[in-house]
């Protein structure tokens, strides 16, 4: 069983990775501060339920009411869930995405957040409400066992391919003429405008592929822990999560790696091993405040992360701009 | 820059630590070094893991839990142990959630090679790791009433707790047939919106309504901290029920205030599930309404416990006793989970006794049997009680601080409702029960 | 349609507590220019402080008085150590944003331990019943909606009618120029701070007589609450966040009454999104007082 709590400890990872990466994408380099993005994941995660359970009045599955349940085999479900991703960024990108200065928009998408999480708990007969979809099927488990020490293999390699993926496409977008543009948008939106750059449209693209990969890290977690309830997405994740692009340094990918493992990954899970002493629940009250001292530490002394983004220096160019 | 390195370096040391003892135990399978089949009981301590959640929105309910290994574990270890090995409790802290269950869960069985059994796992995780726990072959005793282990295939997995639905169904009883009352013909249901709650409205609904009472509405409300009920409770009494079925915990004293304060200071009957047999409710609601009027028109339903007997004092003895450890212990004294939790584990210690073996895979089926007995066994209360009939060569059944246990084929045992009211200090007084005759009639209306 | 009236004097209630949070926090807002996610943290606080100080068998109004003081040298302690270094540093909004969150979880964190996960109430005798029509409403509850009457009313006095308030309308609308007309400032922010701080106590207080038993997690959603009455009414004035409170206290228990209950907060959340989509700076225009910057 220590292979399991190993490849657990592997398939978080990767599906952290993915999630700041995403973060990243959408905060780091675009500046746009999507206080909702948990939702992004969870919707990711939800489609690849229903796409891959049966449907709900199959003997077995019918003590919980959801729409959907078509029973289709992988990849699709996976790649239903980082579609749905990127088609939820649509509507919410339209709403906030336009003359919202910066705080306000960050308020807003954090309110969706709450929103989305009460509505899906009332709706019972939606997704099952506050209990959730349970027992969803994994990915290939009908190719090979998922009592077996050989399927995790086989999930941490499948993980393992998707973060590759990710890191190539947020790649490929950092290093290029559109990734200039957007982060010339984020220092500089008006003079950004005054070029040519029409940001609202940069903006939704970027909002719309951050979208695709938060809904991949949901279809990736889901089909580990085979079951999806509001409680696994409810807006404090999104802050861990920025707490690791933060920490990890925000603008560059391997920054956004970093994080991930220092944070989620790291953190939480050192914490698992910390004895409980003291009052009840208070080693997991302190990894909050501990969180938090991070922030706010790494904000001070640090505000560009363990690695900062490359400052892009032209020879003969103008002299660097002090921030 | 120090300060930075250092977090990064930790995570690295984590990870190789988490892997030594897999490689460790790879050796040692190897060279066959672990205990086989009735092969002796293997020595050191034992582990029972409490996984459940102790933080986040249902942090109330991992400590009943602790409580009871805690005082399970005197009962064991004063008496010999487990062949000579001491029973020890450690708590792992699902937080609430589905996704943190999975690593709490893993880490526990990876970190642990001497689990005996693991209690807790609630309705918030149970789906994703009762799984796990039945890969790792530890028996576990859940406190789940999801109906999706009505049928489970999990031969680990045994749940000393009824499915909600027949709590729904105790509920409607007291409603049609409790004593000291006109059978009851509007009922106002108002449930929370949480995973525990809402799995009642369904059967009680049914149960009600085909045995000719109407629901006068149906409510659920959200639990979210700060709510004032005020225009729900308005809705409420504009139905004009006259008795309301409610779980809604953490809002319940809210929400009854509001009921009295509305309806001019007239409180009106309510019947709660076996969650409001809970210290943490009755001093909520008691706060709420006044103990007087909690007293009067408050019934619950909950299992059919004695609280007395060789067992249950000796339960009580040892939970006193864990106060030095956890100071809240001594409140869960008629705390169902409590009880049969700390069954569930002396059992476990009795199951490795009779069949001399410290391998979950050999002594997990001898649960089920020296909870149901067999023809012939032996009733015993104590764990002392069970090794002495054991080592006198006799077969036990073993009825404990919790009653008598059935599991059936599906793991599940249940042992009849009954009808409860509070007294002044909180204690449990049962007033009564359905008889088999009613119970089948509100089941076959219900629809299991 | 009694049910409606009803609903409509339960409106009064909440609308009240949530007028006293909103234009403090709004004032926080529109004079500081922070977005002080916080706030919530040091309402539940302040509510704590009046609880200990009500289970020394004082009446709990004199406890809302003491949880105004630890409110104002919360919010003042909190500012000078926290805020105010990271905006001379030049933070971006968005970094004060997120600062003001870290800190938020690191009070409720910090408090978490100490006062534990169960609810606790407040001694303090609901009153008498008052019928006015089909709306009815306990002593207690025409008590609240006195405080927050009179608060609002102190708040408009001291806006419009003394030099203190001239100046913090000053420094809302323009703080370079206010400095350099010889306005200090550095002190009017301190005593907005101590002001809007004694408004976050008592609101605290307030929000939990009114809520009859919380606990540390009412702070996160008295947050969301505050937030969308603020913004509706346009932020940093504090007559729309009167206003904003207005609306959501009322909306929020009549979608109640007319839909189901368990969506209230939706509702007013969903009208939240909505304005933000529509109008983004509130339903008062911008020109006046405390102008929201940009």
């Amino acid at each position: 069983m220590n292979t399991y709590y190993a490849a657990n400890l592997l398939i978080y990872a990767g599906v952290d990775i993915i999630a700041c990466l995403s973060l990243n994408l959408v905060f780091g380099v675009s500046g746009i501060v999507n206080f909702s993005f948990i939702v992004f994941q969870a919707v990711g995660a939800y489609t690849t339920a229903v796409l891959s359970l049966p449907p709900d009045s199959t003997s077995g599955y019918d003590f919980q009411h959801y729409i959907g349940g078509f029973n289709l085999p992988f990849p699709i479900p996976w790649i239903g869930g980082a579609l749905a991703g990127g088609l939820l960024a649509i509507p919410v990108g339209f709403v906030v995405l336009r003359k919202l200065r910066s705080d306000y928009q960050a308020i807003a998408l954090l309110v969706m957040s709450v929103i989305a999480n009460t509505v899906i708990t009332n709706a019972d007969k939606f997704l099952n409400g506050a209990a959730g979809l349970a027992l969803v099927p994994q990915p290939l488990s009908t190719q090979v066992d998922p009592s077996t020490d050989a399927y995790y293999y086989l999930y941490v390699g499948i993980t393992a391919v998707a973060v590759v993926i990710v890191l190539i496409v947020a790649n490929r977008i950092v290093n290029s003429p559109y990734g200039r543009s957007l982060r010339a948008m984020r220092e500089r939106e008006l003079a950004a405008t005054a070029i040519g750059k029409n940001p609202v449209a940069m903006k939704m693209t970027v909002f719309i592929v951050g979208g695709v990969i938060a809904g991949l890290s949901g279809a990736i977690l889901v089909g580990f822990i085979a079951l999806w309830a509001p409680s696994v997405w409810l807006y404090p994740e999104t802050i861990i999560l920025f707490a690791a692009v933060i920490v990890g340094g925000k603008g560059n990918n391997i920054g956004a790696i970093l994080g991930a493992l220092l944070v989620p990954v790291g953190f939480e899970e050192v914490t698992r091993f910390i004895p409980p002493i003291g009052p009840v629940g208070l080693i997991p009250a302190l990894q909050w405040v501990a969180i938090g001292l991070l922030i706010i530490g790494f904000l001070w002394f640090r505000p560009d992360g363990v690695r900062p983004e490359s400052r892009r220096v032209f020879e003969g160019g103008p002299a660097r701009e002090v921030r | 820059m120090e300060l930075i390195r250092i977090p990064g370096v930790e995570v690295r040391r984590v990870s190789r630590t988490a892997a030594l003892p897999a490689v460790a135990m790879l050796l040692l399978a190897a060279c066959g070094g672990s205990s086989s089949t009735g092969g002796g009981l293997g020595t050191g301590d034992l582990l029972v893991g409490v996984i459940a959640p102790f933080t986040g929105a249902d942090a109330g309910l991992g400590p009943a839990y602790l409580a009871a290994c805690l005082a399970a574990a005197p009962s064991i270890n004063n008496n010999g142990g487990v062949g000579g090995r001491q029973v020890k409790c450690q708590q792992f802290d699902t937080r609430g959630e589905p996704a943190d269950a999975v690593p709490a869960a893993s880490q526990m069985i990876a970190s642990n090679h001497n689990l005996m059994a693991v209690v807790g796992c609630t309705s918030d995780e149970a789906a994703t790791v009762a799984p796990i726990i039945d890969r790792a072959h530890i028996p576990m005793f859940c406190m789940t009433g999801q109906s999706e282990f009505n049928k489970t295939a999990l031969k680990y997995f045994h749940r000393l707790v009824p499915a909600d639905i027949f709590d729904a169904y105790a509920m409607v009883g007291y409603a049609l047939y409790g004593p000291k009352h006109q059978a009851y013909q509007n009922a106002a249901l108002v449930f929370g919106n949480d995973i525990g709650s809402q799995a009642f409205v369904a059967p009680a609904t049914n149960a009600f309504t085909k045995l000719g009472g109407k629901i006068a509405i149906n409510q659920p409300i959200s639990l979210t901290p700060g709510t004032s009920y005020r225009t729900e409770v308005a809705q409420m009494l504009a139905s004009h029920p006259d008795v309301i079925l409610t779980e809604a915990l953490g809002a319940a004293g809210t929400y009854l205030k509001e009921v009295k304060t509305q309806n001019g200071g007239q409180m009106i009957p309510f019947i709660g599930t076996s969650a409001t047999i809970d210290p943490t409710w009755f001093a909520d609601v008691k706060a709420a309404i006044g103990v007087d009027d909690l007293v009067k028109y408050y019934a619950g339903v909950d299992l059919g416990y004695t609280f007395s007997g060789p067992a249950y004092t000796e339960f009580i003895t040892n939970l006193n006793a864990a106060a030095s450890t956890m100071a809240d212990a001594p409140k869960y004294k008629q705390r169902g989970s409590t009880l049969h939790l700390y069954d569930g584990i002396i059992m476990t210690a009795l199951a490795m006794v009779e069949t001399n073996s410290s391998d979950p895979t050999v002594y997990n089926p001898e649960i089920k049997i020296i909870a149901n007995g067999t023809s012939g066994a032996t009733d015993v209360h104590t764990y002392k009680e069970g090794v002495d009939a054991l080592h006198a060569g006799k077969t036990i059944r073993f009825m404990g601080a919790g009653g008598q246990n059935n599991f059936d084929q599906y793991n599940n045992s249940q042992s009849g409702y009954i009808w409860v009211n509070y007294d002044a200090q909180g204690n449990e007084i049962p007033i009564g029960q359905m008889t088999p005759d009613q119970t089948q009639k509100i089941s076959a209306a219900g629809g299991i | 349609m009694d049910l409606y009236l009803e609903a409509l004097g339960f409106g009064l209630v909440s609308m009240s507590v949530i007028a006293i949070a909103a234009v403090g926090f709004t004032m926080q807002f529109g004079i500081t220019n922070m977005i002080n996610l916080a706030y919530g943290e040091v309402m539940i606080s302040s509510a704590y402080v009046a609880y200990y100080i009500n289970r020394a068998g004082i009446s709990i109004w004199i406890g809302m008085l003491a949880a105004a003081v630890f409110g104002a040298v919360f919010s003042f302690l909190l500012n000078r150590f926290v805020y105010a270094p990271f905006q001379a540093k030049g933070t971006s909004l968005i970094g004060m944003v997120i600062v003001s969150l870290a800190v938020s979880l690191m009070i409720a964190n910090l408090l978490l331990p100490i006062v534990g996960y169960y609810s606790v109430s407040y001694e303090n005798a609901t009153g008498d019943l008052l019928h006015f029509g089909p709306i009815i409403l306990t002593t207690n509850q025409i008590a609240i909606i006195g405080v927050a009457l009179l608060l609002m009313l102190v708040i408009h006095g001291l806006l419009r009618y003394t030099r203190l308030g001239k100046a913090m309308r000053a420094t809302a609308a323009n703080p370079t120029l206010a400095r350099n007309c010889g306005i200090p400032t550095r002190r009017v922010i301190d005593v907005v701070w101590l002001i809007t701080g004694a408004l976050c106590g008592m609101a605290g207080t307030v929000a939990a007589i009114n809520s009859d038993s919380f606990a540390i997690a009412n702070g996160a959603s008295f947050l969301i609450t505050v937030l969308a009455a603020a913004v509706l009414g346009g932020a940093g004035q504090p007559y729309g966040a009167m206003i904003g409170a207005v609306l959501i206290g009322v909306i929020t228990e009549l979608s109640a009454a007319t839909w189901s209950p368990q969506y209230k907060e939706v509702v007013a959340f969903g009208i939240l999104v909505l304005v933000m989509v529509l109008r983004p700076q509130g339903l008062l225009a911008k020109r006046g007082a405390l102008a929201a910057a940009g």
